[in-house]
Protein backbone atom coordinates (compact mmCIF):
# COMPACT_ATOMS: atom_id res chain seq x y z
CA UNK A 1 0.00 0.00 0.00
CA UNK A 2 2.85 2.39 0.75
CA UNK A 3 4.40 1.70 -2.68
CA UNK A 4 0.90 2.26 -4.47
CA UNK A 5 0.72 5.19 -2.33
CA UNK A 6 4.22 6.48 -3.77
CA UNK A 7 3.36 5.41 -7.21
CA UNK A 8 -0.09 7.72 -6.59
CA UNK A 9 -2.24 4.34 -7.72
CA UNK A 10 -3.99 5.54 -4.17
CA UNK A 11 -5.22 8.06 -2.75
CA UNK A 12 -6.38 11.81 -4.08
CA UNK A 13 -5.95 12.46 -7.74
CA UNK A 14 -4.79 8.97 -8.90
CA UNK A 15 -2.31 9.01 -12.13
CA UNK A 16 -3.15 12.74 -12.12
CA UNK A 17 -7.39 12.59 -12.23
CA UNK A 18 -10.00 13.94 -10.46
CA UNK A 19 -10.29 10.71 -9.25
CA UNK A 20 -9.47 9.35 -5.36
CA UNK A 21 -9.56 5.47 -3.62
CA UNK A 22 -8.45 4.90 -0.34
CA UNK A 23 -7.43 1.17 0.93
CA UNK A 24 -7.38 1.31 4.88
CA UNK A 25 -6.53 -2.00 6.61
CA UNK A 26 -7.75 -2.68 10.05
CA UNK A 27 -7.12 -5.26 12.63
CA UNK A 28 -9.83 -7.66 13.28
CA UNK A 29 -11.73 -8.67 16.45
CA UNK A 30 -9.81 -12.21 16.76
CA UNK A 31 -12.82 -14.15 16.80
CA UNK A 32 -14.54 -16.43 14.00
CA UNK A 33 -17.82 -14.39 14.92
CA UNK A 34 -16.28 -11.14 13.54
CA UNK A 35 -16.06 -13.00 9.78
CA UNK A 36 -19.62 -12.69 9.73
CA UNK A 37 -21.31 -9.75 7.70
CA UNK A 38 -22.85 -7.36 10.48
CA UNK A 39 -20.56 -8.74 13.01
CA UNK A 40 -17.38 -7.53 11.44
CA UNK A 41 -19.19 -4.07 10.88
CA UNK A 42 -19.98 -3.85 14.68
CA UNK A 43 -16.40 -4.70 15.00
CA UNK A 44 -14.75 -1.91 12.47
CA UNK A 45 -17.16 0.08 14.44
CA UNK A 46 -15.74 -0.45 17.55
CA UNK A 47 -18.53 -2.21 18.68
CA UNK A 48 -18.56 -5.55 20.46
CA UNK A 49 -18.32 -8.30 17.32
CA UNK A 50 -21.61 -9.56 17.61
CA UNK A 51 -24.28 -10.14 14.53
CA UNK A 52 -27.37 -7.85 14.44
CA UNK A 53 -30.93 -9.14 13.05
CA UNK A 54 -30.26 -8.82 9.14
CA UNK A 55 -33.94 -8.31 8.38
CA UNK A 56 -32.60 -4.64 7.16
CA UNK A 57 -29.33 -5.85 4.78
CA UNK A 58 -25.89 -3.99 4.82
CA UNK A 59 -26.31 -2.98 1.48
CA UNK A 60 -28.81 -0.62 2.44
CA UNK A 61 -27.77 0.25 5.96
CA UNK A 62 -24.42 -1.63 7.03
CA UNK A 63 -21.20 0.20 8.18
CA UNK A 64 -21.77 3.44 9.98
CA UNK A 65 -25.39 2.79 8.54
CA UNK A 66 -24.19 3.26 5.61
CA UNK A 67 -24.50 1.12 2.29
CA UNK A 68 -22.16 -1.24 2.57
CA UNK A 69 -20.60 -3.38 -0.18
CA UNK A 70 -18.93 -6.44 1.44
CA UNK A 71 -16.33 -8.62 -0.10
CA UNK A 72 -13.85 -10.48 0.83
CA UNK A 73 -10.37 -10.42 -0.33
CA UNK A 74 -10.59 -13.24 -2.59
CA UNK A 75 -13.17 -11.63 -4.56
CA UNK A 76 -11.27 -8.52 -4.90
CA UNK A 77 -8.34 -9.94 -6.27
CA UNK A 78 -10.68 -11.43 -8.55
CA UNK A 79 -11.66 -7.97 -10.35
CA UNK A 80 -8.73 -6.93 -11.76
CA UNK A 81 -8.54 -9.62 -13.95
CA UNK A 82 -12.05 -9.37 -15.09
CA UNK A 83 -11.78 -5.57 -15.80
CA UNK A 84 -8.70 -6.43 -17.99
CA UNK A 85 -10.51 -9.82 -19.71
CA UNK A 86 -14.21 -8.94 -19.36
CA UNK A 87 -16.68 -10.78 -17.68
CA UNK A 88 -17.35 -13.64 -20.93
CA UNK A 89 -12.98 -14.47 -20.11
CA UNK A 90 -14.37 -15.20 -16.68
CA UNK A 91 -17.65 -17.19 -16.65
CA UNK A 92 -16.10 -19.31 -19.02
CA UNK A 93 -14.24 -20.65 -15.98
CA UNK A 94 -16.37 -22.80 -13.71
CA UNK A 95 -19.94 -24.41 -14.12
CA UNK A 96 -23.14 -23.42 -14.88
CA UNK A 97 -24.40 -22.12 -11.60
CA UNK A 98 -20.97 -21.22 -10.14
CA UNK A 99 -18.46 -19.04 -12.53
CA UNK A 100 -14.70 -18.29 -11.90
CA UNK A 101 -12.26 -20.14 -9.56
CA UNK A 102 -11.24 -21.04 -6.07
CA UNK A 103 -8.42 -21.17 -3.54
CA UNK A 104 -8.71 -24.70 -1.47
CA UNK A 105 -6.53 -25.28 1.27
CA UNK A 106 -5.45 -28.65 1.33
CA UNK A 107 -5.03 -30.61 4.42
CA UNK A 108 -5.33 -33.36 6.73
CA UNK A 109 -4.00 -37.29 5.71
CA UNK A 110 -3.42 -36.00 2.30
CA UNK A 111 0.37 -36.21 0.43
CA UNK A 112 0.04 -32.93 -1.14
CA UNK A 113 -0.99 -30.29 1.43
CA UNK A 114 -1.00 -26.72 0.50
CA UNK A 115 -3.17 -24.05 -1.55
CA UNK A 116 -4.31 -24.81 -4.76
CA UNK A 117 -6.66 -22.79 -6.70
CA UNK A 118 -8.99 -24.63 -9.55
CA UNK A 119 -11.91 -23.78 -11.62
CA UNK A 120 -14.99 -24.42 -9.60
CA UNK A 121 -17.01 -27.03 -11.17
CA UNK A 122 -13.53 -29.54 -10.82
CA UNK A 123 -14.57 -32.86 -9.00
CA UNK A 124 -13.35 -33.49 -5.50
CA UNK A 125 -11.45 -36.53 -6.57
CA UNK A 126 -9.31 -34.63 -9.02
CA UNK A 127 -8.28 -32.36 -6.35
CA UNK A 128 -7.29 -35.07 -3.78
CA UNK A 129 -6.07 -37.35 -6.21
CA UNK A 130 -4.73 -35.83 -8.85
CA UNK A 131 -3.08 -32.58 -7.42
CA UNK A 132 -3.68 -34.34 -3.51
CA UNK A 133 -1.59 -36.78 -4.42
CA UNK A 134 -3.95 -39.23 -2.75
CA UNK A 135 -3.65 -40.20 1.12
CA UNK A 136 -0.34 -39.35 2.75
CA UNK A 137 -0.03 -43.18 4.13
CA UNK A 138 -1.74 -45.25 1.92
CA UNK A 139 -4.90 -45.81 3.36
CA UNK A 140 -8.37 -45.39 1.99
CA UNK A 141 -9.36 -42.00 2.22
CA UNK A 142 -12.75 -41.95 3.85
CA UNK A 143 -14.42 -38.29 4.14
CA UNK A 144 -13.22 -34.95 3.47
CA UNK A 145 -14.70 -32.12 5.30
CA UNK A 146 -15.43 -29.17 3.48
CA UNK A 147 -15.95 -25.85 3.84
CA UNK A 148 -14.26 -24.78 7.05
CA UNK A 149 -15.28 -26.01 10.69
CA UNK A 150 -19.20 -25.10 9.43
CA UNK A 151 -18.86 -27.33 6.42
CA UNK A 152 -19.97 -30.50 6.25
CA UNK A 153 -17.94 -34.17 5.94
CA UNK A 154 -18.65 -35.98 2.88
CA UNK A 155 -17.86 -39.84 2.32
CA UNK A 156 -16.07 -41.13 -0.69
CA UNK A 157 -19.01 -42.30 -2.66
CA UNK A 158 -19.63 -38.50 -3.19
CA UNK A 159 -16.45 -37.74 -4.21
CA UNK A 160 -17.78 -37.51 -7.66
CA UNK A 161 -19.78 -34.27 -6.94
CA UNK A 162 -17.98 -31.27 -8.40
CA UNK A 163 -16.72 -28.15 -6.36
CA UNK A 164 -19.33 -25.59 -7.17
CA UNK A 165 -21.86 -23.49 -4.62
CA UNK A 166 -25.17 -25.89 -5.24
CA UNK A 167 -23.67 -29.49 -5.54
CA UNK A 168 -22.02 -28.98 -1.82
CA UNK A 169 -24.70 -27.50 -0.38
CA UNK A 170 -27.13 -30.15 -1.76
CA UNK A 171 -24.64 -32.62 -0.29
CA UNK A 172 -25.05 -30.69 2.97
CA UNK A 173 -21.75 -29.08 3.18
CA UNK A 174 -20.35 -25.76 1.36
CA UNK A 175 -17.45 -24.51 -0.50
CA UNK A 176 -17.53 -22.29 2.39
CA UNK A 177 -13.67 -20.71 3.27
CA UNK A 178 -12.33 -23.64 0.59
CA UNK A 179 -11.07 -25.49 3.36
CA UNK A 180 -10.54 -29.42 2.83
CA UNK A 181 -9.13 -31.65 5.41
CA UNK A 182 -9.02 -34.70 3.83
CA UNK A 183 -9.64 -37.72 6.46
CA UNK A 184 -8.28 -41.51 6.70
CA UNK A 185 -9.79 -44.54 7.79
CA UNK A 186 -8.59 -43.95 11.23
CA UNK A 187 -10.71 -41.00 11.67
CA UNK A 188 -13.85 -41.20 13.86
CA UNK A 189 -16.58 -39.24 12.65
CA UNK A 190 -18.19 -39.09 15.77
CA UNK A 191 -15.07 -37.38 17.10
CA UNK A 192 -14.88 -35.07 14.33
CA UNK A 193 -18.11 -33.95 14.61
CA UNK A 194 -16.98 -33.00 18.19
CA UNK A 195 -14.24 -32.09 17.47
CA UNK A 196 -15.89 -28.95 15.47
CA UNK A 197 -18.54 -28.20 17.81
CA UNK A 198 -16.19 -27.58 20.54
CA UNK A 199 -14.56 -24.85 18.07
CA UNK A 200 -17.99 -23.65 17.75
CA UNK A 201 -18.83 -23.20 20.91
CA UNK A 202 -16.04 -21.48 22.02
CA UNK A 203 -16.29 -18.95 18.85
CA UNK A 204 -20.29 -18.53 19.20
CA UNK A 205 -21.08 -14.90 20.48
CA UNK A 206 -23.67 -16.42 22.68
CA UNK A 207 -26.40 -13.71 21.78
CA UNK A 208 -29.10 -15.87 20.57
CA UNK A 209 -30.63 -19.02 21.95
CA UNK A 210 -30.38 -21.91 19.77
CA UNK A 211 -26.56 -20.95 19.08
CA UNK A 212 -25.58 -21.06 22.47
CA UNK A 213 -27.76 -23.45 24.18
CA UNK A 214 -27.84 -25.51 21.46
CA UNK A 215 -24.40 -26.24 19.95
CA UNK A 216 -24.03 -26.48 23.66
CA UNK A 217 -25.91 -29.51 24.00
CA UNK A 218 -25.07 -31.07 21.29
CA UNK A 219 -21.79 -31.08 22.47
CA UNK A 220 -23.08 -32.39 25.28
CA UNK A 221 -24.55 -35.72 23.88
CA UNK A 222 -22.20 -36.36 21.38
CA UNK A 223 -20.14 -36.04 24.36
CA UNK A 224 -22.14 -38.51 25.98
CA UNK A 225 -21.71 -40.79 22.76
CA UNK A 226 -18.45 -40.65 22.35
CA UNK A 227 -18.06 -41.92 26.07
CA UNK A 228 -19.81 -44.73 26.11
CA UNK A 229 -23.35 -42.96 27.92
CA UNK A 230 -25.51 -42.32 24.30
CA UNK A 231 -28.78 -43.53 24.07
CA UNK A 232 -30.23 -44.34 20.25
CA UNK A 233 -32.96 -41.86 21.04
CA UNK A 234 -30.55 -38.83 20.97
CA UNK A 235 -29.44 -39.60 17.39
CA UNK A 236 -33.04 -38.54 16.31
CA UNK A 237 -32.71 -35.75 19.18
CA UNK A 238 -29.64 -34.70 17.34
CA UNK A 239 -30.86 -34.47 14.10
CA UNK A 240 -34.01 -32.74 15.13
CA UNK A 241 -31.70 -30.08 17.22
CA UNK A 242 -29.62 -29.50 14.63
CA UNK A 243 -32.73 -28.78 12.17
CA UNK A 244 -33.65 -26.15 14.70
CA UNK A 245 -30.46 -24.56 14.97
CA UNK A 246 -30.51 -23.98 11.59
CA UNK A 247 -33.10 -22.52 10.79
CA UNK A 248 -33.91 -20.14 13.66
CA UNK A 249 -30.01 -19.27 14.41
CA UNK A 250 -29.48 -15.15 14.60
CA UNK A 251 -26.64 -15.11 11.74
CA UNK A 252 -24.74 -17.32 9.46
CA UNK A 253 -22.46 -19.00 12.39
CA UNK A 254 -25.24 -20.22 14.43
CA UNK A 255 -27.34 -21.32 10.67
CA UNK A 256 -24.24 -23.40 9.29
CA UNK A 257 -23.11 -24.78 13.11
CA UNK A 258 -24.86 -27.89 12.93
CA UNK A 259 -23.81 -28.96 9.45
CA UNK A 260 -20.23 -31.21 11.20
CA UNK A 261 -22.97 -32.66 12.81
CA UNK A 262 -26.28 -33.32 10.10
CA UNK A 263 -23.30 -34.37 7.46
CA UNK A 264 -21.85 -37.40 9.56
CA UNK A 265 -25.27 -37.96 11.02
CA UNK A 266 -26.60 -38.33 7.06
CA UNK A 267 -23.23 -40.10 5.71
CA UNK A 268 -21.99 -41.75 9.19
CA UNK A 269 -24.71 -42.79 10.56
CA UNK A 270 -23.64 -46.35 11.31
CA UNK A 271 -20.59 -44.71 13.55
CA UNK A 272 -22.69 -42.88 15.68
CA UNK A 273 -24.58 -46.19 15.96
CA UNK A 274 -21.98 -48.32 17.02
CA UNK A 275 -21.07 -45.75 19.07
CA UNK A 276 -24.54 -45.98 20.81
CA UNK A 277 -25.46 -49.71 20.69
CA UNK A 278 -21.97 -51.65 20.56
CA UNK A 279 -20.37 -49.00 22.60
CA UNK A 280 -17.47 -49.12 20.52
CA UNK A 281 -15.69 -46.87 18.13
CA UNK A 282 -14.82 -48.10 14.73
CA UNK A 283 -12.24 -46.30 14.11
CA UNK A 284 -10.55 -46.51 17.35
CA UNK A 285 -9.90 -42.99 18.45
CA UNK A 286 -12.38 -42.30 21.35
CA UNK A 287 -10.71 -42.51 24.64
CA UNK A 288 -13.53 -44.17 26.17
CA UNK A 289 -14.80 -46.67 24.22
CA UNK A 290 -11.08 -48.62 23.04
CA UNK A 291 -8.66 -50.87 25.09
CA UNK A 292 -5.28 -51.43 23.74
CA UNK A 293 -3.99 -55.10 24.00
CA UNK A 294 -0.17 -56.49 23.04
CA UNK A 295 0.15 -58.98 20.53
CA UNK A 296 2.10 -61.80 22.56
CA UNK A 297 3.02 -63.37 18.76
CA UNK A 298 4.88 -60.15 17.91
CA UNK A 299 6.31 -58.28 20.81
CA UNK A 300 9.78 -58.45 21.31
CA UNK A 301 9.84 -57.30 24.68
CA UNK A 302 11.70 -54.79 23.17
CA UNK A 303 10.14 -52.67 26.43
CA UNK A 304 10.41 -49.60 24.55
CA UNK A 305 6.47 -49.00 25.20
CA UNK A 306 6.77 -49.64 28.82
CA UNK A 307 9.53 -46.95 29.11
CA UNK A 308 7.03 -44.74 27.06
CA UNK A 309 3.70 -45.29 29.13
CA UNK A 310 3.15 -42.07 31.30
CA UNK A 311 0.67 -44.12 33.22
CA UNK A 312 3.14 -46.77 34.30
CA UNK A 313 0.45 -48.88 32.79
CA UNK A 314 2.91 -51.94 30.87
CA UNK A 315 4.17 -55.00 32.74
CA UNK A 316 7.07 -56.63 31.61
CA UNK A 317 10.73 -57.33 31.18
CA UNK A 318 13.47 -58.45 28.75
CA UNK A 319 12.08 -62.27 28.98
CA UNK A 320 8.91 -61.40 29.49
CA UNK A 321 6.14 -60.95 26.46
CA UNK A 322 4.17 -57.33 27.96
CA UNK A 323 0.65 -56.52 28.71
CA UNK A 324 -1.34 -53.43 29.47
CA UNK A 325 -3.09 -53.33 32.63
CA UNK A 326 -6.47 -52.18 31.66
CA UNK A 327 -6.82 -50.66 35.12
CA UNK A 328 -4.17 -48.34 34.82
CA UNK A 329 -4.55 -47.97 30.60
CA UNK A 330 -5.77 -44.12 29.79
CA UNK A 331 -6.07 -45.20 26.01
CA UNK A 332 -3.55 -42.78 25.48
CA UNK A 333 -1.84 -44.43 22.88
CA UNK A 334 1.29 -43.39 23.02
CA UNK A 335 2.53 -47.44 23.65
CA UNK A 336 0.76 -47.83 19.88
CA UNK A 337 2.56 -44.89 18.03
CA UNK A 338 6.27 -46.05 19.77
CA UNK A 339 5.94 -49.81 19.13
CA UNK A 340 7.93 -50.49 16.09
CA UNK A 341 6.42 -54.52 15.71
CA UNK A 342 2.80 -53.01 15.58
CA UNK A 343 2.35 -55.21 18.24
CA UNK A 344 -0.23 -53.06 20.30
CA UNK A 345 -3.45 -53.37 19.16
CA UNK A 346 -7.23 -51.65 19.34
CA UNK A 347 -9.70 -52.59 20.11
CA UNK B 1 -48.20 11.92 10.22
CA UNK B 2 -48.25 8.31 10.96
CA UNK B 3 -48.46 6.22 7.63
CA UNK B 4 -49.96 2.75 7.79
CA UNK B 5 -49.54 -0.56 6.08
CA UNK B 6 -51.74 -3.14 5.83
CA UNK B 7 -50.06 -6.51 6.10
CA UNK B 8 -51.65 -10.51 6.97
CA UNK B 9 -50.91 -12.15 9.70
CA UNK B 10 -51.96 -15.32 9.70
CA UNK B 11 -54.61 -14.52 6.95
CA UNK B 12 -56.08 -11.63 9.33
CA UNK B 13 -55.56 -8.01 7.37
CA UNK B 14 -54.15 -5.86 9.82
CA UNK B 15 -53.41 -2.32 9.98
CA UNK B 16 -50.48 -1.05 11.63
CA UNK B 17 -48.20 1.76 11.73
CA UNK B 18 -45.34 2.23 9.69
CA UNK B 19 -42.36 1.44 11.62
CA UNK B 20 -43.77 -1.12 13.96
CA UNK B 21 -42.44 -4.72 14.56
CA UNK B 22 -44.91 -7.52 12.99
CA UNK B 23 -44.63 -8.02 16.71
CA UNK B 24 -46.24 -5.32 18.35
CA UNK B 25 -49.15 -5.46 14.97
CA UNK B 26 -49.45 -9.00 16.14
CA UNK B 27 -50.20 -8.32 19.79
CA UNK B 28 -52.05 -5.33 19.26
CA UNK B 29 -54.33 -7.19 17.56
CA UNK B 30 -54.61 -10.60 19.86
CA UNK B 31 -52.43 -12.60 17.38
CA UNK B 32 -50.38 -14.40 20.69
CA UNK B 33 -46.73 -14.58 19.37
CA UNK B 34 -44.62 -16.23 22.32
CA UNK B 35 -41.69 -14.22 23.56
CA UNK B 36 -39.09 -13.69 26.09
CA UNK B 37 -36.64 -10.92 25.14
CA UNK B 38 -38.95 -8.51 24.01
CA UNK B 39 -40.19 -5.72 26.37
CA UNK B 40 -42.76 -3.09 24.93
CA UNK B 41 -40.78 0.39 24.24
CA UNK B 42 -36.87 -0.99 24.57
CA UNK B 43 -35.32 -1.95 21.30
CA UNK B 44 -34.95 -5.70 19.85
CA UNK B 45 -32.48 -7.35 20.00
CA UNK B 46 -33.70 -10.57 18.68
CA UNK B 47 -32.27 -13.04 20.60
CA UNK B 48 -34.64 -15.67 22.56
CA UNK B 49 -35.61 -16.47 18.45
CA UNK B 50 -39.21 -17.27 20.08
CA UNK B 51 -41.41 -15.14 18.47
CA UNK B 52 -40.10 -16.41 15.09
CA UNK B 53 -42.77 -16.67 11.92
CA UNK B 54 -42.50 -18.05 8.78
CA UNK B 55 -42.32 -14.65 6.20
CA UNK B 56 -43.57 -15.23 2.71
CA UNK B 57 -41.67 -13.87 0.08
CA UNK B 58 -41.99 -14.29 -3.54
CA UNK B 59 -43.30 -17.63 -2.59
CA UNK B 60 -40.75 -18.85 -0.59
CA UNK B 61 -40.98 -19.30 3.28
CA UNK B 62 -38.15 -17.59 5.61
CA UNK B 63 -38.33 -18.10 9.24
CA UNK B 64 -37.20 -15.19 10.92
CA UNK B 65 -38.10 -13.23 14.37
CA UNK B 66 -41.19 -11.06 14.45
CA UNK B 67 -39.35 -8.30 17.26
CA UNK B 68 -37.10 -7.23 14.06
CA UNK B 69 -38.91 -7.59 11.10
CA UNK B 70 -40.84 -3.94 10.36
CA UNK B 71 -44.39 -4.07 8.58
CA UNK B 72 -44.42 -3.81 5.01
CA UNK B 73 -47.67 -2.83 2.78
CA UNK B 74 -48.60 -6.56 1.51
CA UNK B 75 -46.52 -8.55 3.79
CA UNK B 76 -47.66 -12.27 4.35
CA UNK B 77 -46.54 -13.41 8.04
CA UNK B 78 -47.50 -17.11 9.31
CA UNK B 79 -47.00 -16.94 13.00
CA UNK B 80 -48.53 -20.73 13.91
CA UNK B 81 -47.49 -23.00 11.24
CA UNK B 82 -46.92 -26.96 12.27
CA UNK B 83 -42.86 -25.48 10.83
CA UNK B 84 -42.45 -22.53 13.16
CA UNK B 85 -44.72 -24.88 16.23
CA UNK B 86 -41.87 -27.20 16.05
CA UNK B 87 -38.83 -24.78 15.83
CA UNK B 88 -40.50 -22.91 18.90
CA UNK B 89 -40.90 -25.57 21.14
CA UNK B 90 -37.63 -26.66 20.28
CA UNK B 91 -35.99 -23.17 21.59
CA UNK B 92 -38.29 -23.09 24.59
CA UNK B 93 -37.30 -26.51 25.16
CA UNK B 94 -33.57 -25.83 25.32
CA UNK B 95 -34.83 -22.40 27.56
CA UNK B 96 -36.40 -24.47 29.80
CA UNK B 97 -33.59 -27.13 30.59
CA UNK B 98 -31.38 -24.14 31.15
CA UNK B 99 -33.49 -22.24 33.82
CA UNK B 100 -36.24 -24.50 35.03
CA UNK B 101 -36.64 -22.37 38.23
CA UNK B 102 -38.58 -19.48 37.02
CA UNK B 103 -42.15 -19.51 36.30
CA UNK B 104 -41.78 -17.29 33.09
CA UNK B 105 -39.37 -19.65 31.53
CA UNK B 106 -41.92 -22.66 32.61
CA UNK B 107 -44.71 -20.64 31.16
CA UNK B 108 -42.91 -19.97 27.78
CA UNK B 109 -42.51 -23.61 27.63
CA UNK B 110 -46.19 -24.74 28.43
CA UNK B 111 -46.78 -22.01 26.34
CA UNK B 112 -44.93 -23.28 23.18
CA UNK B 113 -46.32 -27.04 23.64
CA UNK B 114 -43.26 -28.14 25.73
CA UNK B 115 -44.05 -31.52 26.89
CA UNK B 116 -41.04 -33.35 28.04
CA UNK B 117 -37.43 -31.79 28.26
CA UNK B 118 -35.38 -34.40 26.77
CA UNK B 119 -31.77 -32.98 27.89
CA UNK B 120 -30.77 -32.97 31.72
CA UNK B 121 -31.74 -29.94 33.78
CA UNK B 122 -29.39 -27.10 34.79
CA UNK B 123 -30.65 -24.74 37.11
CA UNK B 124 -28.85 -21.96 35.67
CA UNK B 125 -30.04 -18.28 37.20
CA UNK B 126 -29.75 -16.58 33.65
CA UNK B 127 -30.90 -16.90 30.05
CA UNK B 128 -29.45 -13.77 28.92
CA UNK B 129 -32.41 -12.26 27.74
CA UNK B 130 -30.74 -9.20 27.85
CA UNK B 131 -33.92 -7.08 29.29
CA UNK B 132 -31.94 -6.00 31.89
CA UNK B 133 -29.18 -4.68 30.13
CA UNK B 134 -31.21 -2.92 28.02
CA UNK B 135 -33.64 -1.31 30.72
CA UNK B 136 -30.66 -0.09 32.32
CA UNK B 137 -29.18 1.49 29.46
CA UNK B 138 -32.33 2.86 27.59
CA UNK B 139 -34.96 3.06 30.61
CA UNK B 140 -32.56 4.50 33.11
CA UNK B 141 -30.49 5.63 31.31
CA UNK B 142 -27.43 4.31 32.89
CA UNK B 143 -25.63 1.53 31.38
CA UNK B 144 -24.39 0.20 34.92
CA UNK B 145 -24.62 -3.58 33.12
CA UNK B 146 -23.59 -5.09 30.04
CA UNK B 147 -22.67 -8.43 28.64
CA UNK B 148 -19.46 -9.86 29.53
CA UNK B 149 -17.53 -12.32 27.76
CA UNK B 150 -18.60 -15.02 24.50
CA UNK B 151 -20.32 -17.90 24.09
CA UNK B 152 -20.79 -20.43 27.15
CA UNK B 153 -19.08 -17.91 28.93
CA UNK B 154 -21.33 -14.94 28.65
CA UNK B 155 -22.89 -13.45 30.84
CA UNK B 156 -24.71 -9.65 32.12
CA UNK B 157 -22.10 -7.90 34.80
CA UNK B 158 -21.36 -4.79 36.33
CA UNK B 159 -17.65 -3.12 34.70
CA UNK B 160 -14.86 -5.25 36.24
CA UNK B 161 -17.37 -7.18 38.28
CA UNK B 162 -17.39 -4.02 40.52
CA UNK B 163 -20.83 -1.99 41.21
CA UNK B 164 -20.64 0.95 38.70
CA UNK B 165 -21.06 4.37 40.42
CA UNK B 166 -23.51 4.53 37.53
CA UNK B 167 -25.85 2.48 38.55
CA UNK B 168 -28.84 4.54 40.21
CA UNK B 169 -30.57 1.85 42.32
CA UNK B 170 -33.66 2.16 40.19
CA UNK B 171 -34.60 -1.71 40.12
CA UNK B 172 -35.74 -1.62 36.36
CA UNK B 173 -33.26 -4.68 35.65
CA UNK B 174 -34.84 -6.70 38.60
CA UNK B 175 -38.48 -5.99 37.48
CA UNK B 176 -37.98 -6.90 34.43
CA UNK B 177 -36.07 -9.76 35.27
CA UNK B 178 -37.88 -13.22 34.30
CA UNK B 179 -36.17 -15.00 36.57
CA UNK B 180 -36.86 -13.23 39.38
CA UNK B 181 -40.66 -15.14 39.58
CA UNK B 182 -40.69 -18.56 41.52
CA UNK B 183 -42.03 -21.80 40.06
CA UNK B 184 -45.66 -22.01 41.21
CA UNK B 185 -44.44 -24.86 43.53
CA UNK B 186 -41.43 -22.81 44.44
CA UNK B 187 -37.71 -23.39 44.10
CA UNK B 188 -36.93 -26.62 42.89
CA UNK B 189 -34.25 -28.99 44.19
CA UNK B 190 -31.66 -30.33 41.97
CA UNK B 191 -32.58 -33.88 40.57
CA UNK B 192 -36.45 -32.86 41.55
CA UNK B 193 -37.23 -30.16 38.45
CA UNK B 194 -39.79 -31.02 36.27
CA UNK B 195 -42.62 -28.33 34.08
CA UNK B 196 -45.29 -27.29 35.87
CA UNK B 197 -48.63 -29.69 36.33
CA UNK B 198 -50.89 -26.42 37.12
CA UNK B 199 -49.23 -24.50 34.28
CA UNK B 200 -49.99 -27.59 31.63
CA UNK B 201 -53.91 -27.43 32.39
CA UNK B 202 -54.05 -23.84 31.14
CA UNK B 203 -52.10 -25.35 28.20
CA UNK B 204 -54.58 -27.75 27.11
CA UNK B 205 -57.60 -24.47 27.04
CA UNK B 206 -55.13 -22.94 25.05
CA UNK B 207 -54.68 -25.78 22.91
CA UNK B 208 -57.99 -25.73 22.13
CA UNK B 209 -58.11 -21.60 20.68
CA UNK B 210 -54.27 -21.88 18.93
CA UNK B 211 -52.80 -18.78 17.54
CA UNK B 212 -54.88 -15.87 19.07
CA UNK B 213 -54.58 -14.01 22.71
CA UNK B 214 -56.86 -15.45 25.07
CA UNK B 215 -55.46 -13.30 27.95
CA UNK B 216 -54.37 -16.83 29.17
CA UNK B 217 -52.68 -16.41 32.99
CA UNK B 218 -49.42 -17.30 31.27
CA UNK B 219 -48.45 -14.20 29.44
CA UNK B 220 -48.55 -12.86 33.20
CA UNK B 221 -45.24 -14.90 33.93
CA UNK B 222 -43.40 -14.02 30.79
CA UNK B 223 -44.26 -10.46 30.86
CA UNK B 224 -46.33 -10.39 27.57
CA UNK B 225 -46.92 -7.66 25.60
CA UNK B 226 -50.90 -7.41 26.60
CA UNK B 227 -50.24 -7.68 29.96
Amino acid sequence: MQQARELGLLGENILGSSFGFDVQIVRGGGAFVCGESTALMASLEGKVGEPRPKDVHTVVDGLWHKPTTLNNVETWANVPSIMLNGSAWFASKGSKGSKGTKILALTGHIKNTGLVEVALGTPIHTVLFDIGGGSANGDRIKAVQTGGPSGGCLPADKFHLPIDFEALAEAGSMVGSGGMVVMDEDTCMVDVAKYFLTFLQDESCGKCVPCRLGIDRMLEIITDITEGRGKPEQISLLEELGHTISETALCGLGKTAANPVLSTLRYFRHEYEAHISKKDCPAGVCQALITYEIDPEKCTCCGVCKLACPHEAIIGDKERVHTIDLQLCQQCGICRSECKFEAVQVN
Amino acid sequence: MLQYVTLKIDGAHIRAAKGTSVLDAAIEYGVCIPHLCHVPNLSDIGACRLCIVEHLVNGRSKVTTSCTLRVQEDMVIQSNTERIRKLRRNIAELLVAQAPNSRAIQDIAVRCGVKEVRYPFRNENCVLCGRCVRACSELAGARAIDFVGRGKGRRVDSPFGILSEFCIRCRTCIDLCPMTIMPCNGYMEPGEEHLCGACESQLLFADEVPGFCVECELGEGFQCGRY
